[in-house]
C-alpha cells in the first residue's frame, strides 16, 4: 500500500502544488504532535498560498489558533 | 574613471551644431566608458524597459534584465504593472526565472518566502523555526520586493533605477502634449505584431540613425520612392526629445483596398503625418494615424544592443493579413538599418576619428541626442 509520504514524494516528483496542498493537510491531521502537525500545515499553506487556492484562509486559521503565523 | 573622459570632448560635442563633433570613439568602444554612461544615461534618467503588453493580464510576471540586473516585471492583482528587483529578501536568490502566470504568490523556490504580486512579503515559512513561521527579528513589513520607480506612457515601462530623475510627467511634459491626440488606448498587435533584432553596436548608434531621415534615400531607397526627403522635417528638442517627421504618411493597403482603423479624433495634421520620435535615452517611437509602433533598445554592451519592437493599432482587432504586411513591411525597413548601425560600430575604432561633424542642415536631431548624452555625463562626473 502506497503511505502517505510516498503520495507526497510523487507529488513533488510531478510538481502536483495543488495536489501538495491537500496531502500535507493530511498529514497535518494523521498527528497527534502540534509541531509536527503545524510543520505539514506551513507546507500546506504556501502552496496554497503560491496556487491561489481557497484552502490558504483555513490553513491560515489553524496555524494561527497555534501561534504560528 | 573620469580621467578616461576629458571635459574637453564633451565640450565639444556640446558646442552649436556647426562647429561641434560627436561624442568621441570611447562612448562607443570602452567598456569603462559604457560603466559611466549606464550611471549617467540609463539609471540616472527614465529608460525604457518593455512594454506593459508583455505582461497584459493579472498575475502576469516576466523576468529580465537589464544592464546585468535581474528585474521582474509584474501586473499585480490592481492589474497596475510594477517593476521589482528580482530577488527574495531573505538570500537574494532568483525569484522567477521564466515568464509564468503568479496564481496567488510569488514563492521563492530557495526557502519559499511568499510576496504578493504587489511585493509584499506575506509569509515566511519556518523562520522561527520548523513550523514556526515568524521571528521578531523579521519585519515583514519591511522586507517587501524591492520596487524599481516606473512609469507607464505610449504603453512603454520607463524606469528610474537610481531614483533620482524628475518625474517622467515633468521631465516629458513637452513630448506628452505633443503627442497627446496618441493619448489613446494603443492595442498590441499581438504575437505578430513584435520581434526582435539582435544588432552588434552601441545602443546610442541606433539612437541617432533613427532620430535623421538624412539616410533615407541612401538606406531605404524603397521607402523613399513616396516619402522623398524633402517631405521630412526635423524634430529638435534641445535636452528634451529629437527626430524626424513626415508630411506624406500613406496607409498600407490590403489586396481589396483595406486599410487599419485610425485611431479617433486625430488633428487633419496626421492625415498625412506621421513622427519619429527617440525618447531620451532608449525607445523610438513612430505615430501614424493607423498605427504606431515601439522599440525598446536594451544595451547589452557597449557593443551589443538587442531591438525589441512592437507594432500597435486602434482598435483590439485588425486584419490579420494586413497585420501581417506591416510586420514585414517594418521588418525590413529596421533590417535594412543594421548594417549602418554595426558598420559605425565597426567605424568606432579608427583611431583617429574625432567623433565626426554633423550636417547643419541635416543631422540636427542627432547632435541634439549626443548634446543630450554629452550633458548627462558631465553632469555625472562634476557630481561631488
Amino acid at each position: 500500500m502506497t503511505s502517505l509520504q510516498d503520495w507526497l514524494l510523487d507529488a513533488h516528483d510531478r510538481d502536483d502544488r495543488r495536489g501538495l496542498v491537500a496531502l500535507y493537510r493530511e498529514a497535518a491531521d494523521s498527528t497527534d504532535d502540534i509541531d509536527a502537525a503545524c510543520f505539514y500545515l506551513t507546507h500546506a499553506y504556501i502552496y496554497a498560498l503560491e496556487m491561489g487556492d481557497p484552502a490558504q484562509d483555513q490553513i491560515y486559521l489553524r496555524l494561527k489558533a497555534h501561534g504560528r503565523v | 574613471m573620469a580621467k578616461d573622459i576629458p571635459p574637453q570632448t564633451l565640450d565639444a560635442v556640446r558646442q552649436p551644431i556647426e562647429p561641434a563633433n560627436g561624442l568621441p570613439n570611447a562612448h562607443y568602444i570602452d567598456p569603462d566608458v559604457f560603466a559611466v554612461e549606464r550611471q549617467a544615461v540609463l539609471c540616472a534618467t527614465w529608460a525604457g524597459l518593455a512594454v506593459a503588453a508583455d505582461v497584459p493580464e493579472p498575475g502576469d510576471a516576466k523576468p529580465m534584465e537589464f544592464l546585468g540586473m535581474p528585474l521582474l516585471l509584474v501586473r499585480d492583482r490592481q492589474r497596475r504593472v510594477r517593476v521589482f528587483q528580482n530577488i527574495c529578501r531573505h538570500r537574494g536568490m532568483i525569484l522567477v526565472s521564466e515568464p509564468k502566470k503568479i496564481e496567488g504568490a510569488i514563492r521563492c523556490p530557495y526557502h519559499s518566502w511568499c510576496y504578493s504580486t504587489s511585493g509584499k512579503l506575506v509569509s515566511t515559512p519556518h523562520v522561527g523555526g520548523p513550523g514556526h513561521n515568524t521571528h521578531d527579528a523579521i519585519e515583514k513589513e519591511l522586507l517587501g520586493l524591492i520596487e524599481v520607480r516606473s512609469h507607464i506612457w505610449f504603453d512603454t515601462v520607463f524606469i528610474n533605477i537610481d531614483g533620482t530623475a524628475a518625474p517622467f510627467e515633468e521631465v516629458h511634459a513637452d513630448l506628452i502634449a505633443r503627442w497627446s491626440d496618441f493619448d489613446q488606448p494603443l492595442h498590441h498587435g499581438g504575437p505578430d505584431s513584435t520581434f526582435i533584432l539582435d544588432v552588434k553596436t552601441n545602443w546610442k548608434l541606433a539612437v541617432e540613425n533613427y532620430c535623421e531621415s538624412y539616410h533615407l534615400p541612401w538606406v531605404h531607397p524603397g521607402l523613399n520612392s513616396y516619402s522623398r526627403l524633402e517631405d521630412h522635417y526635423n524634430i529638435n528638442e534641445k535636452g528634451k526629445f529629437s527626430g524626424q517627421g513626415t508630411l506624406v504618411y500613406r496607409q498600407l493597403k490590403g489586396e481589396d483596398g483595406t486599410v487599419f482603423p485610425d485611431f479617433a479624433g486625430l488633428d487633419a495634421k496626421w492625415t498625412e503625418g506621421g513622427e519619429y520620435l527617440t525618447v531620451y535615452p532608449n525607445v523610438l517611437l513612430g505615430v501614424q494615424r493607423d498605427h504606431a509602433f515601439v522599440i525598446v533598445l536594451e544595451p547589452v554592451s557597449h557593443e551589443e544592443t538587442r531591438e525589441h519592437v512592437h507594432l500597435y493599432y486602434a482598435t483590439p482587432q485588425t486584419d490579420d493579413a494586413l497585420r501581417a504586411k506591416n510586420s514585414v513591411q517594418w521588418r525590413g525597413i529596421f533590417e535594412e538599418d543594421v548594417f549602418v548601425v554595426e558598420g559605425m560600430q565597426k567605424g568606432r575604432y579608427a583611431p583617429d576619428f574625432d567623433g565626426g561633424r554633423f550636417s547643419p542642415a541635416m543631422d540636427g536631431p542627432t547632435h541634439c541626442f549626443h548634446d543630450w548624452v554629452a550633458g548627462k555625463v558631465a553632469a555625472h562626473l562634476a557630481a561631488p
